[in-house]
C-alpha cells in the first residue's frame, strides 16, 4: 500500500482527489480475485470521475467475482511533484496498490491532447512507455474511447485497444486472461496478446506493421494469418438488455458532471459532416422508457443525488422524450430530483421541455448552430435554419431566459469571409430579438467559437485544416464585426486545435514526437494554462517531422489512411459521397426514423437502429 | 434561513456526527452535500425550501477547516413529518459514508435557534511530533498561558491582518507527552460574533513566538466538542440515541 502521509496531503490542492473511499466504491482483496484491472482516464480526478464509459465499466467489471476493478487518475502538477520527490509510484484509489502490480491498466482516450498524460502516468507507475519494452510482469496497457478511431500516433504505447463499446469486450478479455493465467501463462505476454487479438473488437498494434511508400503511408500489414485486416468496433445491440451502471460512485468533492447520468440512447445519425461521434457511434439504439425509469430510480436511491442529466449525443431526439420527462417528474415528485438536458436541439420543443424541467435560468441555454450562414450549415449538413434558431431563442426569451450561448466553428471546408461575418450577424439578430420580445435591452449572448479539426471517419477526413495565420485572421475578422456590447466573444487557442489536427490524422511515426514532447515537459496539454507549444514545436523540429504534412494538406481521393484498420464500420464510399455532397451543399437526411442512407455501419457490424419512433 | 415560512406539521432533529480520518480533507461545503445525499439515501422526509431550486433544510454548527477531524459535528434537520428518534437513526446508519458516524440524535420539540448562533466555544486536541524536551513544552505553554495579549498575524492571499489571540482562549492550553515522541495538546477556543482563531494558528504562534519544540507541519487537529453557553449541544437531550 502506497503511504499517503498527512504532510503529503497537506502539501497538495484538493487532497481528496487521491484518497478514494467514496460511497459505492468497490474494494476487494487482491488475493481473492484472479484479475486486477486499473481503470483510468488520464486527466485529473474531477474530469475522470465524470466519464460515463468508465463508470459503466467499473461496475460491470466489479460485478465479476474474479475481478477487482480500481480507479486511477492523473495526479495534478503539485501531486506529481510531491510523488517524484518522495519516490511514490502511481497508485489506485481503492487499495492504494502500485499500478504496476495490476494485471491490466486501461486508459479511456477522450481527446488527443491528453496523450502526454498517458506517458506521464506510465512513467509515474514505473511502466515502460513503449509496449515492446515491457517485461512479463508489467500490466497489459489497454486503450479505449473515441481516440481509437485513429489510434496510430499512440499505438506503440499500448499492448492492445478495445474498439467501440467496452461493456461486452472487457468481460471477454478478462475471461481470456484468467484462462491464460490458469494454464500457466503459455507463451508469455505475446501468447496472451495472440489470444486477445482473436476477440472481436480487440486491436493488438504489435501484430501490424505500417507500410510506407516514398514517405507516404501505404497500408497496414497484419503479421500472421489469425489477425484480422480490419478490426471493427463492438457495440451493445440492445441497450435494454445490456448490463450497465446502477450504483455509481459518489465523489466526496465536486466534479465536472456531479449528477446522475441517465443515458437515453447511443448513437446519433443526424449526419453532421464534421462530427466524428455522429459517424462513429451509429446506429442509434434507444433504451425503453420503462428501463430508463427503473434505472433512474435505482441510481437515485443508490446515490442520493438530487440532480439527473438525461444524457446522449442529442437527447432531444429521444423518440418519447415528452412522455419520459412526464414520467420521471411524476416518479420523483416527492424526491426533489431535478432533471436537465445537456444539449438542446434548436427548436421550441426543446425550450418547452427545458422550461418544464425548470432548468436553471441563470446559467442560460446553449445551442450549437455551428456556422453563421445557411450555405455553410448546408455544407456541414447541420439541418438547422436561421428561422429555427430565431424560433428557439424567441421561445426561450418569452419563458424568461436572458442569456444564450451559441457554439460555432471557424475554418470549415469551403468557408468564406461571408460565412464568418454571418456568425456576428446571427448573434446580433439574437440580441435584437430579445429587445423585440421583452421591450428592453439586457440579453447576454455568448458566442463560443472553436477551430475546426478534421477528424478520421468523417466526410471531412480528406480536408485540409486552416493554417495558424488563417485561423487568427478569421478570429480577428469576426471580432471586428461584433459591435454590440451584449455579445461576448470567446474563442479557442488555434495553436492547440492545430496540434490536435496533426494528432487526429497522424500515423505511427508520431509516437516518437509525442514521447519527445512529454520528455521536454508537455502534460495536461488540454488545459489552457498548462499548454506549452514550445515543447511540441521543439519535438517536431528535433525529430524532423513536418506538421503541415498531417494537417495542412487536402488528402488525395485514393489516399490510404492510417486509421482504416480500426473501424466504426462506416464505409469509405459513403464518406466520400458525403464529402462530394458537402461541397455541393446537398443535405443528407437522418436515417433514424427515415430511410437508410447507406453508411454501411448496420450490416458491417451486425446491429440495427432501435428507436421508439421508428418501431411503432 | 427559512424566512417567513409558516409552521408546518413537521419536526426537527439534531444530530451529533463525526468527520473521521477518511474525510479529513473534505471542505465544509462538500461535507454538507455529502450529508444531504446520505439523508436522501436514508429516505428521511426532509423539508425543503420552496421555489425553483428547493434546498434541504439542513444546517450545521460551525464549519470545520480542511484537514481537521471531529467527533463533534452538529446538524439540525427539518423534517416534513415527525419520526421517532430510533427510526431516524436506524435509517441513517447504513447509508453514512466512510468517515461519518452518528453519535447522538434527538428530536426537538420546537424550531431550534440556529446552531451557528448557539455555538460559542470549541475544544480541540492537537497531536504533533515532539522535537525537543517536554520541559521546553511546559515552559512555552506556561508563558503563553500567562500572557495578557498575544498578536498573531493572519495572512491570506488577499490581506494580512493582526489578531489578538488571548481573547479567544478559554482556559489554559494543556499538553501531555505521548508514546512515539508525540505531544498531545488540548485547547478551548471561543467562537464570538466578532471572530475566532483556528487551532492551527494557535499552534503556529506557539512555535514561532514561544519556541514550542514540535513539528507543526505534521500536526493533526481534532475537534473534541462544541459548546453553547457552557453546555454540549446535545447534552440536555433526553432519550439521546446512542448508536
Ligand atoms: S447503415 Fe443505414 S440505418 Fe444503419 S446507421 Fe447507417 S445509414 Fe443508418
Amino acid at each position: 500500500m502506497v503511504p499517503l502521509t498527512p504532510d503529503l496531503l497537506q502539501a497538495v490542492t484538493k487532497p481528496a482527489r487521491y484518497t478514494g473511499n467514496e460511497w459505492n466504491m468497490s474494494r476487494k482483496r487482491h488475493e481473492d480475485v484472479a484479475c486486477t484491472f486499473a481503470l483510468s482516464m488520464p486527466d485529473v480526478y474531477e474530469v475522470g470521475m465524470s466519464n460515463l464509459g468508465l463508470k459503466i465499466l467499473y461496475e460491470i467489471l466489479n460485478r465479476r467475482e474474479d475481478t477487482a476493478a480500481e480507479r486511477v487518475y492523473a495526479p495534478w502538477i503539485d501531486m506529481e511533484a510531491e510523488m517524484r520527490k518522495r519516490r511514490l509510484p502511481l497508485f489506485s484509489l481503492e487499495t492504494r496498490t502500485p499500478i504496476r502490480e495490476f494485471d491490466f491498466l486501461g486508459f479511456s482516450l477522450q481527446y488527443e491532447m491528453i496523450y502526454t498524460n498517458v506517458l506521464n502516468m506510465l512513467d509515474l507507475a514505473e511502466i515502460p512507455a513503449y509496449a515492446v519494452e515491457r517485461d512479463e510482469d508489467a500490466p497489459f496497457v489497454v486503450g479505449g474511447g473515441p481516440c481509437v478511431y485513429n489510434v496510430e500516433p499512440v499505438a506503440d504505447f499500448f499492448d492492445l485497444f478495445v474498439i467501440g463499446e467496452g461493456e461486452e469486450v472487457l468481460g471477454e478479455l478478462v475471461a481470456a486472461f484468467v484462462r491464460w493465467k490458469n494454464e500457466g501463462r503459455p507463451k508469455g505476454r505475446a501468447g496472451f496478446l495472440r489470444r486477445a487479438a482473436g476477440i472481436s473488437g480487440v486491436y493488438v498494434p504489435s501484430f501490424y506493421t505500417p507500410r510506407y511508400i516514398d514517405g507516404d503511408f501505404a497500408g497496414m500489414e497484419p503479421l500472421g494469418e489469425d489477425v484480422p485486416t480490419v478490426v471493427y468496433k463492438r457495440v451493445v445491440r440492445d441497450m435494454d438488455e445490456a448490463e450497465t451502471m446502477e450504483n455509481p460512485v459518489v465523489p466526496y468533492i465536486g466534479i465536472v458532471h456531479d449528477r446522475i447520468m441517465l443515458e437515453l440512447f447511443r448513437g446519433c445519425s443526424r449526419g453532421c459532416r464534421f462530427c466524428q461521434a455522429g459517424m462513429a457511434y451509429r446506429p442509434v439504439r434507444e433504451r425503453s422508457t420503462k428501463r430508463l425509469r427503473a434505472l433512474a430510480r435505482e441510481m437515485a436511491d443508490a446515490t442520493g443525488y438530487d440532480e439527473m442529466s438525461l444524457t446522449s449525443l442529442s437527447s432531444a431526439d429521444y423518440s418519447c422524450l415528452d412522455g419520459l420527462v412526464d414520467n420521471l417528474m411524476e416518479d420523483f415528485a416527492e424526491d426533489k430530483v431535478s432533471f436537465s438536458l445537456p444539449s438542446l436541439r434548436i427548436d421550441s420543443f426543446s425550450i418547452g421541455l427545458a422550461d418544464r424541467m425548470q432548468q436553471v435560468r441563470k446559467s442560460g441555454l446553449t445551442f450549437a448552430p455551428e456556422a453563421g450562414t445557411q450555405r455553410m450549415r448546408d455544407v456541414i449538413n447541420k439541418g438547422v435554419t436561421e428561422e429555427d434558431l430565431m424560433n428557439a431563442v424567441s421561445a426561450a426569451f418569452r419563458k424568461g431566459w436572458k442569456s444564450v450561448k451559441l457554439y460555432f466553428m471557424l475554418g470549415l471546408p469551403t468557408e468564406t469571409d461571408e460565412d464568418i461575418i454571418g456568425v456576428a450577424r446571427l448573434a446580433k439578430k439574437v440580441v435584437d430579438r430579445y429587445q423585440e420580445i421583452t421591450g428592453k435591452r439586457g440579453a447576454k449572448v455568448t458566442i463560443s467559437v472553436s477551430c475546426f479539426v478534421p477528424k478520421a471517419f468523417t466526410p471531412f477526413q480528406w480536408s485540409a485544416q486552416n493554417t495558424l495565420e488563417e485561423f487568427e485572421r478569421k478570429q480577428r475578422l469576426l471580432k471586428e464585426n461584433i459591435h454590440d456590447r451584449s455579445i461576448q466573444f470567446n474563442y479557442h487557442d488555434a495553436r492547440v486545435s492545430r496540434l490536435e489536427g496533426v494528432l487526429a490524422r497522424g500515423d505511427r511515426r508520431l509516437s516518437t514526437v509525442i514521447y519527445e514532447a512529454w520528455k521536454r515537459g508537455a502534460r495536461f496539454d488540454g488545459w489552457t494554462d498548462q499548454f506549452h507549444e514550445e515543447y511540441w514545436l521543439g519535438a517536431f523540429e528535433a525529430l524532423g517531422v513536418d506538421r503541415a504534412y498531417y494537417n495542412e494538406r487536402e488528402r488525395r481521393r485514393d489516399e490510404a489512411f492510417p486509421w482504416e484498420h480500426t473501424s466504426p464500420g462506416v464505409s469509405r464510399a459513403f464518406l466520400r459521397t458525403e464529402w462530394d455532397r458537402a461541397v455541393k451543399g446537398e443535405l443528407t437526411p437522418d436515417c433514424r426514423r427515415g430511410r437508410c442512407t447507406g453508411c454501411a455501419v448496420c450490416p458491417t457490424i451486425g446491429a440495427r437502429v432501435i428507436d421508439g419512433g421508428a418501431r411503432t | 434561513m427559512s424566512g417567513g415560512t409558516p409552521k408546518t406539521v413537521g419536526g426537527y432533529c439534531r444530530a451529533r456526527i463525526t468527520k473521521d480520518e477518511a474525510l479529513r480533507y473534505i471542505s465544509h461545503l462538500d461535507y454538507a452535500s455529502l450529508m444531504q445525499r446520505a439523508i436522501r439515501r436514508a429516505k428521511l422526509p426532509a423539508a425543503y425550501s420552496e421555489g425553483f431550486n428547493p434546498h434541504m433544510k439542513l444546517s450545521f454548527a460551525s464549519a470545520l477547516s480542511v484537514g481537521v477531524t471531529s467527533e463533534a459535528e452538529y446538524m439540525d434537520l427539518e423534517l416534513a413529518e415527525v419520526l421517532p428518534e430510533q427510526e431516524i437513526a436506524d435509517r441513517l446508519h447504513p447509508v453514512l459514508p466512510d468517515g461519518v458516524r452518528l453519535i447522538g440524535l434527538k428530536v426537538l420539540d420546537d424550531k431550534p435557534k440556529a446552531l451557528m448562533a448557539l455555538v460559542d466555544e470549541a475544544k480541540y486536541e492537537v497531536t504533533v511530533p515532539l522535537c525537543g524536551s517536554f520541559d521546553g513544552v511546559q515552559a512555552a505553554l506556561a508563558s503563553f498561558n500567562a500572557a495578557k495579549e498575544c498578536v498573531y498575524i493572519r495572512k491570506t492571499p488577499k490581506k494580512t491582518r493582526e489578531i489578538e489571540i488571548r481573547q479567544y482562549m478559554h482556559g489554559d492550553v494543556c499538553a501531555k507527552e505521548e508514546q512515539g515522541g508525540l505531544l498531545r495538546m488540548t485547547m478551548a477556543i471561543r467562537i464570538t460574533p466578532g471572530g475566532s482563531v483556528k487551532p492551527q494558528e494557535v499552534l503556529a504562534l506557539l512555535c514561532e513566538r514561544y519556541a514550542l519544540p514540535v513539528q507543526p507541519d505534521c500536526a493533526s487537529v481534532h475537534r473534541l466538542a462544541l459548546f453553547g453557553g457552557g453546555k454540549a449541544l446535545l447534552s440536555e437531550c433526553a432519550g439521546e440515541v446512542r448508536t
